[in-house]
């Protein structure tokens, strides 16, 4: 994807990175001409093909490890001794590719942020602010036409945000839907 | 105005190049690997896994250095075919060390890395149900990883076992630079040899594979008593479809209990029964893909 500003009929440049906000990423293009600013705003489902390309928009700062999307992105990893979660065990005392001092095995810092704005906003998008739904209300939101689906539920996470409430149930359905009009 | 290809930046994200990065570092894997050849069939349940695994065997046999991947990604079964479904992951360098079998076949599978034999493949994401538009890409970069971040070492050939579906090989050719051969798995019912001619005709038409052997399994029943053979569908109907589509048949396997039993256990079957009609069909197989892959 390239972005052009019309006017100036230039090719625009990545400036920065915002977010993350509920799996949406915000990516924010200059025009190098006229300093134009337009903003590339992803959905959830858009930001998952991002992450499934197994790509860091705005480039790596360090190599990806080995097994590093699978590792990454298989729920219910098996757990392996050494470095967590669905991680290698090491074959041998010392290697060339480890991660860099200070870094988890993915390559990002040992705090939990990451040295690309992006990397670490592809990755926390899915963890910030999560609610879970039950399964009652998720088959519920089943019958949603699946275009619509998503906009339904995003809404109905807010409500369940501002009520305080981490998991969407079909009670909480019941309440947004009196609220929201739906 | 500009178009897309008028404009050779992409801006500064540099997916591009992190593509080429990827694709970089695969060809770098396996340009220690000798040939690459698919088992698939693009039917189910005809036993390509099967074919594979005990393939792989026969061929370790005979002194090549054989890995085999699992291409399933969501449905892998190499783990407990091959008898390695406890081995832990290892690094070693840039990549993980393969598990390896008894007869000394380095396996690569989603199973290794699964919480359990029953555990489903699941990514994560905002929702399971919406996956249409990112599973496939999900799929097809857990492939490239097995292949490109297994330390493999010197291998004279990587066999890659491909789930059902006529579509799996196009992937597979997306996520390798080559593919040396494919070996199409059938048996001689007429409903897995129309799949399997469709699957034949588009990597000839298509994908443009040097090299393609059928293999027919479970045709026939050998009783383990007399030695004589029973057909289990009509006879000749794969050579007729090997006759049609341009392609040789390379090997008849036929049904034998044993292997399935083997298969559940994680063992070697021609190494557990040399001596029966189905194991000799393997070891003949891998005389012929070793002759395969030399002609190439």
């Amino acid at each position: 994807m390239k972005f052009l500003c019309v006017e100036c009929d230039e090719a625009m440049a990545l400036v920065d990175t915002r977010g993350p906000d509920r799996g949406s990423m915000t990516v924010v293009f200059v025009c190098p001409s006229c300093e134009r600013r337009t903003a590339m705003l992803t959905n959830a489902s858009e930001t998952q093909v991002v992450r499934s390309l197994g790509v860091k928009i705005g480039g790596r700062t360090v190599e990806a490890e080995p097994m590093e999307g699978i590792r990454s992105g298989l729920a219910g990893a098996r757990p392996a001794a050494g470095e967590g979660h669905g991680a290698p065990e090491h074959a041998e005392a010392s290697h060339s590719a480890g991660p860099e001092p200070g870094h988890g095995g993915d390559g990002s810092p040992s705090d939990g942020t990451s040295k690309c704005p992006f990397t670490g906003m592809v990755n926390e998008a899915f963890e910030a602010d999560a609610v879970s739904w039950s399964d009652a209300a998720r088959t519920r939101m089943e019958k949603i036409p699946s275009y619509a689906r998503s906009m339904v539920m995003k809404g109905v996470e807010e409500f369940a945000r501002e009520e305080g409430v981490d998991e969407v149930t079909v009670d909480v359905l019941d309440r947004a839907r009196g609220q929201l009009g739906m | 105005m500009k178009t897309y290809h008028d404009i050779a930046t992409d801006g500064g994200s540099d997916v591009v190049g992190q593509v080429e990065a990827q694709s970089d570092r695969l060809a770098g894997r396996l340009a220690a690997v000798r040939r690459i050849v698919a088992v698939m069939s693009g039917k189910g349940g005809v036993g390509k896994s099967t074919v594979a695994v005990n393939l792989a065997a026969a061929l370790a046999h005979t002194g090549a250095r054989v890995g085999i991947v699992d291409g399933d990604i969501n449905g892998p079964s190499l783990g407990r075919m091959a008898g390695v479904l406890e081995a832990p992951i290892r690094r070693k360098g840039a990549g993980v060390l393969p598990a390896e079998t008894s007869a000394g076949v380095r396996v690569m599978s989603m199973d290794l890395f699964l919480a359990d034999e029953t555990a489903p493949v699941v990514w994560d994401a905002p929702s399971q149900t919406d996956g249409a538009a990112w599973r496939g890409l999900r799929e097809a970069g857990a492939l490239r990883e097995l292949i490109a971040d297994t330390e493999w070492g010197e291998l004279d050939v990587l066999l890659v076992d491909l789930p059902p579906g006529s579509d799996r090989l196009p992937t597979l050719a997306g996520v390798v630079p080559r593919i040396d051969g494919a070996l199409v798995v059938t048996i001689p019912s007429a409903v897995s040899m129309s799949v399997v001619g469709r699957s034949v005709r588009l990597m000839q038409e298509h994908l443009h594979v040097p090299s393609v052997g059928l293999i027919e399994n479970m045709g026939a029943y050998v009783c383990p008593h007399c030695g004589e053979a029973d057909d289990l569908f009509p006879s000749g109907s794969v050579d007729a479809l090997a006759r049609g589509l341009g392609v040789r048949v390379v090997a008849r396997i036929p049904f034998d209990p044993a292997i399935g039993m083997a298969a559940d256990e994680g063992r070697s079957f021609p190494q557990d029964h040399p001596e029966r009609p189905a194991a000799k069909a393997f070891f003949n197989l891998a005389n012929d893909v070793q002759s395969m892959m030399d002609q190439l």
